[in-house]
């Protein structure tokens, strides 16, 4: 889900999103880079993300994945079960909002 | 900076994926690391910190592999416990894509691998053209010596007629020019006839020194009916092959065109001076023309000239003299079957017409490739069968070679196995690697056969090579292809089918143990097929040697040693009998003068030049009136010339000087007829009549027996003979024989000079030292045992490599075991035991099978053998005894090794 949420924004190469999960969990989340590539590979066979070599003037050709639409439309199913378990858990845990 | 793909390369174990996705993840995967590189360089770390920094963001290169492919594994919910799934073909070309469309990538895989391992390369690369190279120079000679079709227009409709007496069927078949003709006549069966003379030499004059050519007399119907075109001028005209005067024109070679005439194209017409007659040059034949059947067949000669056959002065003779060769062309929509019936049938209907000189003579055909052919195929396919058995052994060593390695990677297979990778893509792969050696041993075996060719060609006998145009061509470059793509799966699928089997469906942890302990069958195996193959080719050779062996013992009936032969033709104006006595004394004299020099004489037909005069004999009280007379050997001898040769006189007296033209016919046979014609009688005035019909010819007295005398070769039983003096019927072209006092080859060119010096118009050819003579019998027989001795012995250090391999191949991976059993108290004495027992079961196992298989394939040998069985008890035991001692050294040297194993240090590493 994180990966699909970076995207959702704009498409991006794989060292980006490396960076991104890096410096916005402030390193918080135990994520390998070794275990990125893999998951973008299974998230390309599942039609979620869909890679494209790119190359932009003065730059290195990259390989840059975009949401598909099926993509957004997991993403958004994901964040719904995702709110769903986060109040569920509040509920059971006494941190429910006021 | 680092090369970065290169750098996953190396480190990334092979997907399971096809090559372009590979190629993709690796692209990505190495802009990740150049980016991580360049940044911790930006940050201010040194080049090494960081590279240090780049490789920890792949730490665990074997769970990276394979993370990914299970993440590009298709979905296939059902299939655990069945074989894992292929990966995606390429698109558009299905599975063929698939299957070829990552090859590329494991063809650079192979090449990687071999690049890490270059002794292994080169070993396996070089054993393999060794294998490769001799199959291809091997066949080229074969295939031009014995498979390719006769050059010829339509070569399979030509078929040979031949007229053989069926009471001594071993003569050579020759058909009289009546015969022929008669023949010609009334076939319905081919759509044209030609007969051809034996070779016979023509005396060259008038153009520099006087030169022999070899020529053939043809008759008109000759070059049409093969379907060949002269290079230059014309062909001869029906009406140049009549007999009623001489035709005076002649073809020639392209060779005797370049030679005398220097290739010009005004040589059409002019004249040569041949045996003091003049002839019009009318036609060149060319270059690359030779006929290749009979009478050439089987000689090195090489026919300078063509006569019309009516020219030949034996054409208006007798029915009964036989001196022709026929061959035919079928007419279209008839059988060979149906000619040769009809043939038949011809032959029985003139043997009615003329009993006194057919009766007892069948008529047969066959192709004519046969008769080019059949003499020397099955010599020549037993080599090509043998230099198979030597790839053969080669593929096995490679194969084993291969399975070693195969073993050393079984991790990487299992682990890709177990994740995924397709049974298909991974056999592919391991085949690859046997293409790649394979390919390269082909590229390496190019110049190997280029070379091993010309040494065959220049070592072979002429015999064999003298008639036939051989070279590497595109026919040889398929058979080799062929033979890379057979050796490419002759060494890389047993180890991938051992591979494969064991891994399949087998669980991680146990597939490892499985392939070691199940390889070391398929390895048993390969050495038990290698020392099967090697013992037949050592039981092969080691026949040929007994029978060559045997054949040097044959006493050729003459003494070799410091003799000199040499032919030679008296001038055409030596006409009579006195005037030839008188050129021969000439000759005689000049050469009894040169100094060392102990004696001349002559002869008709030397010995041992496959050129041999036949006769007919009526022995009185014997022979039956009216009844087929028996063919003899007939020649004609000088005096001195059983002296001077060294053949014994076994009874009675040999010619003096008395008999001469003017005496009563006497004439001296050999044992052979004398066992023959009076067995257990003395000879020695007994009378006898020569040629066709006895009644007219006088009574001739037996005065003397000489010994018998190997004529036609030493292999070759000597047939019943007799001589003549030479005043009786002093020849044209004298065969002249010179005994020296010491060694005879620093005179050979002084005896032809004084040969040459009697006239300008006597040459002096076919010099010989007479011990070369005898060599020169035994040449083809020499060859093809050298060759398939080398080839044995190929066979025999293949087997020993191999041997070896195993057997330390099974010490290194048993070291473990072997450590246990010694920490358990086993002596070293029992560990030899135990590994050398082991190493030796499969090479017993091989020399069982190897003689089994040699005494059935032996057998096909027997028509080339000499005084040896097929089942020579002797060349078996020496070929399984040479096996034994090359296998005991290379089973024992491993097993004494196992015996130094430290039990600690081989225990510790089973980690």
């Amino acid at each position: 889900m994180i990966i699909l949420a970076l995207l959702e924004e704009r498409a991006r190469h794989g060292y980006e999103l490396a960076k991104l999960i890096e410096t916005q969990s402030q390193n918080r989340l135990q994520f390998h880079v070794a275990s990125l590539y893999p998951m973008l590979y299974r998230l390309e066979r599942k039609k979620l993300v869909d890679g494209r070599w790119v190359e932009k003037a003065g730059e290195r050709r990259r390989r840059f994945y975009h949401l598909t639409p099926l993509g957004r439309r997991t993403l958004a199913e994901q964040r719904r079960t995702w709110r769903e378990f986060v109040s569920a858990l509040n509920q059971l845990t006494g941190f429910s909002h006021a | 900076m680092p090369d970065w793909p290169q750098f996953i390369r190396q480190h990334l174990p092979p997907l399971a994926v096809r090559a372009e996705r590979e190629n993709e993840i690796v692209a990505e995967l190495a802009l990740q690391l150049e980016q991580a590189y360049s940044e911790a360089l930006a940050g201010g770390a040194t080049d090494g910190e960081a590279l240090l920094r780049a490789q920890a963001q792949f730490p665990d290169w074997n769970k990276l592999a394979r993370d990914i492919n299970r993440e590009e594994r298709p979905e296939r919910p059902e299939s655990h416990g069945k074989l894992p799934p292929e990966p995606e073909p390429a698109a558009g070309f299905g599975w063929f894509g698939g299957w070829f469309g990552g090859s590329l990538h494991d063809v650079r895989y192979a090449l990687r691998c071999l690049r890490k391992n270059p002794g292994f390369a080169a070993i396996s690369v070089l054993t393999l053209a060794f294998g490769i190279g001799g199959n291809t120079a091997i066949f080229t000679m074969v295939d031009a010596l014995a498979l390719r079709r006769l050059p010829y227009r339509q070569p399979e409709r030509l078929v040979a007629i031949e007229t053989r007496k069926a009471q001594q069927p071993e003569l050579e078949a020759w058909t009289s020019a009546l015969d022929f003709f008669d023949a010609r006549q009334q076939t319905r069966s081919f759509a044209s006839m030609a007969a051809i003379s034996p070779i016979w030499n023509v005396v060259l004059t008038g153009r520099g020194r006087a030169e022999r050519l070899e020529c053939l007399y043809v008759s008109a119907e000759f070059f049409p009916l093969l379907g060949v075109t002269p290079a230059a001028g014309r062909l001869f005209l029906p009406a140049e092959d009549k007999r009623a005067q001489p035709s005076g024109v002649v073809v020639i070679s392209h060779a005797l065109w370049q030679r005398r005439f220097g290739g010009s194209q005004e040589a059409v017409g002019q004249s040569l001076n041949l045996d003091n007659s003049v002839y019009t040059v009318i036609g060149v034949m060319p270059p690359d023309f030779r006929y290749l059947g009979e009478p050439v067949a089987g000689t090195a000669s090489q026919i300078d000239a063509w006569f019309p056959l009516s020219d030949n002065p034996l054409t208006g003779s007798i029915r009964g003299l036989r001196f022709l060769k026929a061959i035919g062309r079928l007419k279209p929509g008839v059988s060979a079957a149906q000619a040769g019936d009809e043939v038949r049938r011809l032959g029985a209907a003139l043997a009615q017409q003329y009993p006194e000189s057919n009766a007892g003579f069948s008529w047969n055909t066959l192709p004519l490739n046969e008769q080019v052919t059949g003499r020397i195929r099955l010599t020549m396919l037993l080599l090509l069968g043998a230099v198979g058995f030597v790839l053969l052994m080669a593929c096995a060593n490679v194969a084993n070679l291969l399975l070693a390695r195969a073993v050393s990677r079984q991790p990487e297979i299992s682990v890709r196995i177990a994740l995924g990778a397709g049974w298909a893509r991974l056999l592919r792969q391991l085949l690859t690697e046997g293409v790649v050696l394979a390919a390269l041993g082909g590229a390496a075996a190019l110049p190997l056969a280029y070379f091993g060719l010309r040494f065959l060609i220049a070592s072979g006998p002429q015999s064999l090579m003298g008639n036939h145009n051989i070279h590497l061509d595109e026919r040889a470059l398929f058979f080799t292809a062929g033979v890379v793509l057979a050796a490419a799966v002759g060494a890389g699928l047993p180890p991938a089918w051992r591979v494969l089997r064991v891994e399949i469906g087998r669980p991680l942890r146990q597939a490892g143990r499985g392939l070691t302990a199940g390889h070391h069958g398929v390895r048993a195996a390969l050495v038990a097929g290698q020392v099967a193959l090697a013992l037949v080719l050592l039981v092969g050779s080691g026949l040929l040697i007994r029978s060559f062996q045997r054949l040097l013992d044959v006493n050729p009936g003459f003494n070799p040693h410091n003799l000199v032969t040499i032919s030679t033709q008296l001038p055409a104006g030596a006409r009579t009998p006195a005037q030839r006595t008188s050129v021969y004394s000439t000759m005689r004299d000049r050469l009894l003068v040169v100094p060392g020099v102990a004696n001349v004489a002559a002869v008709s037909r030397l010995p041992l030049l496959g050129r041999s005069l036949g006769s007919w004999v009526f022995v009185e009280g014997k022979s039956t009136p009216g009844a087929p007379t028996a063919d003899i050997e007939y020649r004609v001898a000088t005096p001195s010339y059983f002296a001077t040769m060294g053949i014994p006189l076994r009874a009675g007296r040999l010619f003096d000087d008395h008999d001469d033209a003017n005496a009563a016919g006497v004439l001296l046979i050999n044992e052979s007829m004398a066992k023959k014609s009076w067995p257990g009688e003395n000879p020695v005035g007994k009378r006898v009549k020569l040629g066709a019909n006895p009644e007219r010819q006088p009574w001739i007295v037996v005065i003397g027996v000489v010994g018998d005398v190997r004529h036609v070769g030493l292999d070759t039983e000597p047939r019943p003979e007799i001589y003549r003096p030479y005043a009786v019927n002093p020849l044209g072209a004298p065969a002249l024989v010179i005994r020296t006092r010491a060694d005879a080859a620093p005179m050979v060119s002084s005896l032809s000079e004084a040969v040459r010096s009697v006239s300008a118009e006597v040459p002096a050819y076919d010099v010989f030292l007479m011990e070369a003579l005898v060599d020169r019998s035994t040449r083809e027989r020499r060859f093809v045992m050298l060759l398939l001795s080398a080839y044995a012995f190929s066979a025999l250090l293949l087997a020993g490599v191999g041997i070896y391999g195993t057997v330390s191949q099974s010490v290194l991976q048993r070291t473990q075991e072997i450590g246990l059993r010694m920490a358990l108290g086993a002596s070293p004495g029992t560990v030899l035991q135990m590994v050398f027992g082991q190493g030796l079961r499969p090479v017993a196992v091989g020399i069982a099978a190897g003689s089994l298989a040699a005494a059935g394939l032996t057998w096909l040998m027997r028509s080339i053998l000499f005084e040896v069985g097929p089942l020579d008890p002797l060349a078996f035991a020496a070929a399984a005894l040479t096996l034994g001692a090359f296998a005991v050294p290379a089973c024992y040297l491993p097993a004494r090794r196992a015996t130094r194993v430290d039990p600690l240090i081989a225990l510790r590493d089973d980690g």
